[in-house]
């Protein structure tokens, strides 16, 4: 009698640990309801006022969906994006490119937000410049746009051949100006604002680069999985957060108080800071101007050079054997790669929509 | 006799067999439910990363111990042997350069003991330090890195300042109270056989307390990891936790998952060192 009731307790345990294991795979109902994520950043700090002015309820309402907007950290939102945690993610276009598209998962980018435009910068101490840098170790976050800037300026002032010289110190961008600032002996740094406002402030130090001479390399992109915008509900959740989008940055561009001092609370920034952030980030901001340059030719010129450093560092893992595995594929209908592997879509059918007023 | 015999009898002894069995279980269990996580996941999505497959981890094996790392300049011929190109590898160079840091550490908690126990010992020693380490062992070394990056630099002494001021505190405030409980009678009883104060300082309560000492390192093993990764992971240019974090920026999970078995490893290797050197240095004691 004692055997067999712990034999029942034995099994009721298994049983309890099968159903725990099943359970979140078969949970997930449909439910029209999408979530967005973004991190701090002078381009993506509007989504955080279009949640509190109401200006998403008021979009989504109109399609009948429900938008969540959710503040992440940055690669904590590209990991989420990737596990298809989030429908949506801001990102840069080469994030996009070597995160979700390269790990398979089909992006699409359908709001192009801005270009960098002198908000990631190459400061140095003593006068260094692009020639004697390659004996001074460097402090950057590694793989990132910072990575790419440092290689683009040094290919833009002729050291190309100097590049496997240079030594790189991959140091936390929360850490980053302390560690710089704090020690005279460190020589080079390539970071973003509103860190590099943080670091210029010491006159000691000068930028000798800024992604302003590389203009529209460094997007901020909306993206979203192509498996969503693909269902009927999903199509209608991008209408609706480019709508929002749209009629967000024209707030701001007008200089609505409200836009701009939630914008800036977004980041914990002040508003002097936000605004010095804007005066270097190239914001697109009617609809038109961000479709002709997502249709515009000067674009895929652009990704190819992404693309290129994306491959040329194993960005694309170990099992890509060529960048033209991870395809781009442009509103005209160009493929970058190989036709049977798209993974990363530039639509410029919603941006249209909204320059057209259709949404 | 059913198998399954009442498991809250303190008297119970399964056999070896089924020892062996129950104690796999769990081994099974995790392998099982990552291998079923990731051929879901692969159903959907052939090229997912984030949960590596078999052949996915072979090939970041592969690469990681056969591969030199990116950066490096010193890559083996084309030609090199298993044994050289392993030495150019990227987990070799990584390891080599986490385990210098970890030793230089580990190293470094000596005179760390040797501190706990005069503190412990000498009321002189305990007066004047006893209170600070008790103070500064709440510090949460992690919130001082801006400062330790002014006083050592972003090179190799910053992280190895934060694993011991991170361990040591700990560790002293542990071995002074291994100190204090050996019993009084004792240190009287050698100072009555015309022992001076450093016999009984080393020879007596230093010896006994040692086994103490070594099972004390023991557990502190893993904060010291702990340290060591978050050092690397703020600012470094080489390190198993340096991989780590860049493999992170483009989801390398095919490298990363290999990198924690490997820490893990070499973390319980050392832990078994330990301990047998434990039992051969000290086999009257019985812990």
């Amino acid at each position: 009698m004692q055997a067999f009731k712990l034999r029942s307790l034995a099994l009721a345990c298994a049983f309890a640990i099968c159903v725990a294991a099943v359970a979140p795979a078969a949970a997930s109902a449909q439910t029209p309801s999408f979530t967005v994520g973004w991190s701090v950043y002078a381009g993506w700090n509007p989504y955080f006022y279009m949640q509190k002015s109401g200006i998403l309820k008021k979009w989504a309402d109109k399609y009948g969906i429900a938008i969540k907007v959710q503040r992440f950290d940055y690669a904590a939102s590209l990991d989420a994006f990737v596990a298809k945690n989030i429908d949506a993610c801001t990102m840069t276009n080469m994030e996009a490119f070597d995160l979700p598209a390269a790990a398979g998962v089909d992006s699409t980018a359908i709001i192009v937000g801005d270009y960098s435009n002198g908000n990631d910068a190459v400061l140095v101490r003593n006068g260094l410049n692009f020639a004697t840098l390659p004996t001074k170790p460097v402090m950057l976050v590694q793989k990132t746009v910072s990575e790419y800037l440092l290689e683009r300026g040094m290919v833009l002032n002729g050291q190309q051949a100097n590049l496997s010289k240079l030594k790189l110190i991959n140091t936390s961008d929360s850490d980053i100006v302390a560690a710089f600032l704090n020690n005279k002996s460190n020589q080079a740094v390539v970071t973003w604002k509103p860190l590099v406002s943080q670091i210029v402030a010491d006159k000691s130090v000068t930028s000798i680069f800024d992604s302003s001479k590389i203009p529209g390399e460094i997007l901020d992109l909306l993206v979203v999985r192509t498996e969503v915008l693909n269902r009927p509900d999903g199509q209608k959740f991008a209408k609706a957060i480019t709508g929002a989008w749209y009629e967000t940055v024209a707030q701001l561009a007008a200089g609505q108080a409200n836009a701009i001092k939630y914008s800036a609370a977004a980041s914990g920034d002040s508003i002097e800071s936000y605004k010095e952030q804007l005066k270097t980030t190239a914001l697109f901001v009617t609809p038109k101007s961000a479709a002709d340059f997502t249709d515009g030719p000067d674009l895929q010129q652009k990704m190819d050079l992404v693309r290129k450093f994306c491959f040329a560092h194993g960005l694309l893992g170990e099992g890509t054997k060529s960048a033209d595995d991870v395809a781009i594929l442009y509103p005209n209908g160009t493929i970058q790669g190989r036709k049977d592997r798209v993974r990363l879509r530039y639509n410029s059918a919603y941006m249209l929509a909204a320059e057209q007023g259709k949404l | 006799m059913a198998i399954l015999a009442n498991p809250f009898d303190i008297q119970a002894r399964p056999n070896r067999l089924l020892t062996q069995a129950l104690s796999c279980l769990l081994f099974v269990v995790c392998i099982g439910l990552y291998m079923q996580t990731s051929a879901s996941r692969h159903r959907e999505n052939p090229e997912d990363r984030v949960v590596p497959n078999q052949h996915q981890l072979l090939a970041g094996i592969k690469s990681a111990v056969l591969e030199p790392a990116e950066e490096d300049d010193s890559i083996a011929p084309d030609n090199a042997s298993t044994w050289e190109r392993l030495h150019h590898s990227m987990i070799w160079k990584d390891t080599a350069s986490s385990g210098r840091r970890f030793f230089i550490a580990l190293f470094l908690l000596v005179p760390a003991v040797i501190l706990a126990l005069h503190i412990g010992l000498f009321p002189w020693f305990g007066a004047g330090f006893l209170r600070f380490v008790l103070f500064f062992d709440k510090i949460v070394a992690l919130s001082l890195l801006p400062i330790l990056f002014i006083v050592f630099g972003i090179e190799e002494w910053s992280k190895i300042a934060l694993i011991v001021i991170g361990v040591a505190p700990t560790m002293i405030l542990d071995v002074t109270q291994m100190v204090k409980s050996v019993p009084q009678e004792q240190i009287v009883k050698a100072f009555t056989l015309d022992a001076n104060n450093f016999d009984v300082a080393y020879r007596v309560v230093f010896r006994q307390v040692m086994p103490q000492v070594i099972n004390s390192l023991r557990l502190n093993l893993k904060p010291m990891m702990l340290f060591l990764f978050a050092g690397e992971m703020i600012a470094a240019s080489d390190g198993l936790a340096y991989r780590i974090a860049i493999m992170r920026r483009h989801m390398g999970m095919d490298i990363i998952l290999p990198y924690v078995l490997w820490v893990a490893f070499l973390l319980f290797l050392i832990d078994l060192s330990l301990r047998v050197i434990n039992r051969r240095m000290h086999p009257w004691f019985q812990a």
